[in-house]
């Protein structure tokens, strides 16, 4: 059947209807370009989310564990073989995502006998000031958005992952509105608790179109931190640090978190 | 289909490989040197064979956690041919690997092992242990062996680190050049001047004003620098101090906060009131 190109563009098309049910839970991932680093956070998750790359680079990932894991293996092996040969100067995130992740996974998507990753990925590489500061978000199908200057769009200082399409754009949007990037940590810290929980009502309602009223998002936030535990990390851009991820426990950050 | 520009391992993770198996893998590291079973390779070298290590590298434990130090000079045969070298190199956040040795092999496998390092903490996500560091510089100590014995690539390091489980204390290792490593409760000097430092430092440790463990800051690097221009005097592979050039010694220490480098000043003013 697939000689026939019709053919094949109807299975590819089932096979995205397939990918975007099985990704359709996961629970979002904000982040947020900040004065001193950029911050990744998500909420209650039973597995980890969020991941150290390399020296500058970090990664969110939502869709099933054993793909995320091959993907973030890869990414490591990549950036840990180019910055051991040449530099860690050299290993640039533009570079592993737009010449190396990216083929990979359309050519797993697009070879329809096989497996296709059933992942969403968001890097983020840390610059020397936060206009340097890099978010690519990587799909199923190896299409990459980046947070940068484009003809359609201006620079953006964070970046969103969600388990839709429209839970993201409403993340995109609030963050759009009401993210004022050069901020201290604790400004940058509250607007991705309220970017994450804008996305979480957003795949609980299912067909929101608007973002939803502040108080409306301030309550969610109260419920949801009450129930379950903050996942995140920060790449700090002092440059005098060799490593610049660290993994921020849940206790350290409720205790910055007001109202 | 174009075939993709990364294989991925469908079957099983990267995670089982340590990284310098898979930098073999992919061609970017030498392959083990095995020694000749047919003619060994004593016999091989046998009458000119010596090691070299020409250097003069020291640790010791003392009240802020384990001073490194080593001496500036690269010489090859009988000639200076650097006088700014650094032997004393820094690993992860805690850890000094301190060289003698060929530099070309020592700086290679500082590099796998910084970088094993973080491989390990970035896949496994968790920090390597001590013991494993230790071992994985063991690993490429032996590693080496074969062409240490073809009469190239000798590196006999110590390796200071800080270790926070069970309980925080600094530890401190040395190694000889089959990769079997020593743990020292006091000190470890390695080098064509370590006997002259060993000496100094026994006597030190044992009838000296106050054991090594108990010095302050300012008063063991007087010791390591006194130490080292000892070694200087009869051995003509160490630098010393540079007293017309102004080129003093590298010195690091290891503790729970982490590794911090003295500035030249603070070794200058200690050795202009102690040593000079």
């Amino acid at each position: 059947m697939i000689e026939e190109p019709y053919r094949w563009v109807e299975a590819i098309a089932n096979r995205r209807e397939y990918i975007e049910a099985q990704l359709a839970s996961g629970s979002p991932i904000a982040a947020l370009g900040y004065r001193d680093g950029i911050l990744f956070l998500t909420l209650g998750q039973a597995r980890q989310k969020i991941f150290e790359i390399y020296d500058r680079i970090a990664m969110g990932a939502i869709g099933h564990p054993g793909d995320i894991e091959r993907l973030r293996m890869a990414a490591i092996e990549l950036a840990s073989t180019e910055g051991f040969t040449r530099s860690t100067a050299d290993v640039s995130l533009r570079r592993l995502v737009h010449y190396s992740l990216s083929p990979v996974m359309k050519s797993g998507f697009e070879q329809i006998y096989g497996a296709p990753y059933l992942a969403r990925m968001l890097f983020a590489e840390v610059g020397e000031s936060p206009e340097e500061d890099l978010f690519l978000r990587v799909e199923y199908d190896g299409e990459i958005a980046t947070s940068g200057a484009t003809f359609a769009q201006a620079r953006q200082d964070f970046a969103a992952l969600s388990g839709t399409r429209q839970s993201r754009e409403l993340m995109e949007s609030f963050l759009k509105a009401e993210y004022a990037p050069d901020t201290n940590f604790e400004a940058a810290l509250k607007s991705a608790l309220d970017a994450w929980s804008v996305g979480h009502m957003a795949l609980q309602t299912g067909d929101a179109k608007e973002l939803p009223e502040h108080s409306a998002v301030t309550r969610h936030r109260l419920e949801q931190l009450a129930n379950s535990g903050i996942e995140a990390g920060i790449l700090e851009r002092d440059p005098s640090r060799g490593i610049r991820y660290r993994a921020l426990l849940d206790t350290e950050l409720r205790a910055l978190i007001h109202d | 289909m174009e075939p993709p520009t990364v294989r991925l391992n469908q079957t099983f993770s990267g995670a089982a490989d340590d990284f310098p198996t898979l930098l073999r893998r992919r061609g970017l590291l030498g392959p083990t040197a095995i020694v000749d079973p047919i003619r060994p390779a004593g016999r091989l070298h046998q009458g000119n064979w010596e090691p070299t290590e020409a250097t003069t590298i020291l640790a010791f434990k003392f009240s802020g956690g384990v001073l490194v130090a080593g001496d500036r000079r690269a010489t090859s045969g009988t000639t200076v041919v650097y006088d700014r070298a650094d032997k004393v190199l820094e690993i992860d956040r805690h850890s000094i690997m301190a060289i003698a040795g060929v530099p070309a092999t020592a700086w290679e496998m500082a590099r796998v092992l910084e970088h094993s390092f973080q491989y390990f903490r970035r896949t496994q996500l968790q920090e390597m242990s001590v013991d494993g560091k230790v071992r994985a510089l063991s690993k490429l100590l032996r590693d080496n062996f074969g062409f240490v014995m073809q009469g190239v690539g000798m590196v006999v390091p110590i390796f200071a680190t800080y270790d926070s489980d069970p309980k925080p204390e600094a530890r401190l290792y040395f190694y000889d050049a089959m990769g079997a490593q020593f743990e020292v409760t006091d000190y470890a000097a390695t080098g064509s001047g370590s006997p002259a430092v060993r000496g100094i430092l026994y006597y030190e440790n044992n009838w000296g004003a106050k054991p090594l463990q108990k010095l302050s800051e300012d008063e063991a690097v007087s010791i390591a620098l006194r130490a080292l221009d000892t070694a200087a005097e009869s051995d003509t592979s160490t630098g010393g101090v540079d007293r017309s050039g102004k080129i003093y010694p590298l010195i690091k220490i290891v503790s729970g906060e982490g590794i911090t480098t003295l500035p030249e000043t603070k070794i200058a003013a200690v050795f202009k009131k102690t040593v000079a």
